[in-house]
């Protein structure tokens, strides 16, 4: 017995025995472990894709890319400014531009080209109808294939007030407007508009469009979405002297026109003949001589509520209208006077501001497609969000 | 200019790679779409003579300094398997032209230049060069070089590079 007692002990001792003898514990140890529920990944299976919540966030922003090595996949994508969360993204086709967001953010529009052949073949121009839960599309309406290719803006294509009609700018270059009945889902007609561009929506059944001349033409609909007038208003502004950037916005019923010379052109588009005021400037005379100029893709953002209009500003010469800027001046409409400066982190060439009480606002430089977000009550830079696609150009918030 | 050295810092995908720093910086402004800017004279008013002399020239072709694109916007075809004056093979070019004005340091005259997109297929991404010389807004399209003039040649709106086509002296106003 004492003989047998000493094998054991001298086995034990054996390397080789002690190597199997670990191994022996850790399989016991191991298979034990889904019992005592310490297993760190189980496994799994594919849920289906995530649902975005009914309601959009004010604070989300869609990110527009027009992918400019690559014009053939448009894109866009979904952040939420108050995590810098990307939420999901649209492709969008040959030579992007920007989306249509109705004020119930039930549907996203989204006018689009493709080619049968990628590249080359037949032309289709569609309005895509996309769920904004599910970001998938769910249905399109053919239009003709003459939609403008351009250096996006957001003023291109545009809703009615009341959401029930989409007008598309055509450039072929004849000049056009394309009309679709987003309830009825259907292409209502086209109409030429020679002579003038842009798609500015002044009420439920008319829209106001820029002319050569420094004009606005007035287009009235029916009810159907046929066009039923267009007026030639007188020029607002001198286009040989002090051209307004077609980045116009919208404060309420006036559309807030800013010329290369950082002049602001409001015009009352609440009756049926648009009414200018009287202009003024962006610039003190102290910051005129220091060459300060409004610049970039998307130089300007507007919050409704507090008659707020943000400024994207640079100093630089004639010519330096599409430069980028890292300061943002906001300036008070109703006093037509400027209350705050904003310093950005980073050069940006588009900003955006958000739609709600306590706003974000988001800037982002098209040659460095970094999202930077802001308190814009503060102007305090809360969060970045890199690598957010190729060449972003517009922003947009629901 | 710190920004542009923060640009060069930052960017994962430089855009620009070719020529100086004066060009650099007007590319990186603003990316467009297609041709050129800004006619300072419209095209009737381009020498009447149909073939000028051609100019003495200087500088390299596939810079955005070079003299030619002294309003270009877009991708260059002389760094694109084209010339100043010929689009690439497989390319077709779009007949509607866009016009600028430049210098000539060699003569020191202005030339009437002819920015013709080369369309067709995708964009040829090298020599992005963007000048917003005289550059207006869309509304008043043949003087704006945000347009992509592709849209008006036979194979539509796919945009692969620009070129500079001296068209003739540019006569001054009267």
């Amino acid at each position: 017995m004492s003989g047998k007692i000493a094998f054991i002990l001298t086995l034990r001792d054996d390397p080789k025995v002690q190597l199997m003898l670990r191994k022996l514990i850790f399989l016991v140890w191991i298979s034990f472990l889904p019992v005592l529920g310490l297993a760190e990944v189980q496994s799994e299976s594919m849920p289906p894709s995530i649902v975005l919540p009914a309601e959009a966030n004010p604070h989300w922003v869609w990110v527009n890319d027009i992918v400019f090595h690559h014009m053939a996949d448009g894109k866009s994508y979904l952040l939420d400014g108050d995590t810098g969360k990307f939420l999901g993204m649209l492709s969008t086709g040959l030579g992007f531009i920007a989306l249509a967001l109705p004020s119930d953010y039930a549907q996203i529009y989204s006018p689009e080209t493709y080619f049968s052949r990628g590249t080359r073949g037949e032309r289709t121009d569609v309005i895509t109808f996309y769920d904004p839960r599910e970001l998938k599309p769910t249905g399109e309406v053919i239009i003709p294939p003459k939609r403008f290719a351009a250096m996006p803006t957001l003023n291109y294509s545009a809703l009615t007030d009341d959401d029930r009609f989409l007008m598309v700018y055509n450039f072929t270059p004849a000049q056009s407007i394309s009309i679709v009945d987003l309830k009825e889902r259907r292409f209502v007609g086209e109409t030429d508009t020679g002579g003038c561009a842009l798609v500015l929506p002044s009420g439920d059944r008319r829209f106001n469009m820029l002319c050569g001349d420094g004009s606005l033409l007035t287009v009235t609909l029916n009810d159907k979405g046929e066009v039923t007038n267009q007026q030639r208003n007188d020029p607002f502004f001198d286009p040989k002297t002090d051209w307004v950037t077609e980045k116009a916005v919208r404060w309420d019923d006036t559309w807030i026109f800013v010329s290369f010379n950082a002049n602001v052109y409001p015009v009352d588009v609440s009756g049926k003949q648009p009414k200018p005021g009287k202009p003024w400037s962006l610039l003190s005379a102290a910051e005129r001589k220091g060459s300060w100029r409004p610049g970039g893709i998307q130089h300007l953002a507007l919050h409704e509520q507090s008659g707020k209009l943000y400024s994207l500003m640079h100093q630089g010469g004639d010519d330096t209208h599409k430069d980028p800027g890292q300061d943002v001046w906001v300036y008070d409409l109703k006093a037509k006077k400027q209350v705050q400066k904003i310093k950005l982190e980073n050069l940006a060439t588009s900003i955006q501001v958000s739609k709600d009480n306590n706003p974000l606002l988001f800037s982002i430089f098209i040659a460095n497609p970094t999202l930077d977000i802001y308190s814009a009550g503060s102007g305090k830079h809360l969060r970045s969000v890199d690598e957010i696609g190729f060449t972003p150009t517009v922003l947009q918030t629901p | 200019m710190k920004w542009l050295d923060k640009f060069s810092e930052n960017s994962a995908r430089s855009i620009a790679r070719q020529s100086s720093r004066r060009s650099f910086i007007a590319r990186i402004g603003t990316l467009m779409v297609g041709t050129a800017v800004v006619p300072l004279l419209p095209v009737a008013r381009a020498s009447e003579n149909s073939r000028p002399p051609a100019p003495t020239e200087t500088g390299d072709p596939q810079s955005c300094d070079y003299w030619r694109y002294c309003a270009v916007d877009g991708f260059l075809c002389t760094c694109c398997g084209g010339s100043y004056s010929t689009c690439p093979p497989g390319t077709t070019v779009s007949p509607i032209t866009w016009m600028g004005t430049c210098t000539n340091p060699v003569d020191g005259k202005d030339y009437i230049i002819s920015y013709n997109d080369c369309c067709g297929k995708s964009s040829c991404g090298r020599c992005l060069c963007n000048t917003n010389k005289g550059d207006r807004p869309v509304y008043q399209p043949f003087l704006s070089n945000d347009i992509n003039w592709c849209a008006g040649s036979a194979v539509d709106i796919s945009y692969n590079c620009s070129t500079a086509v001296v068209l003739g002296l540019a006569v001054a106003d009267s």
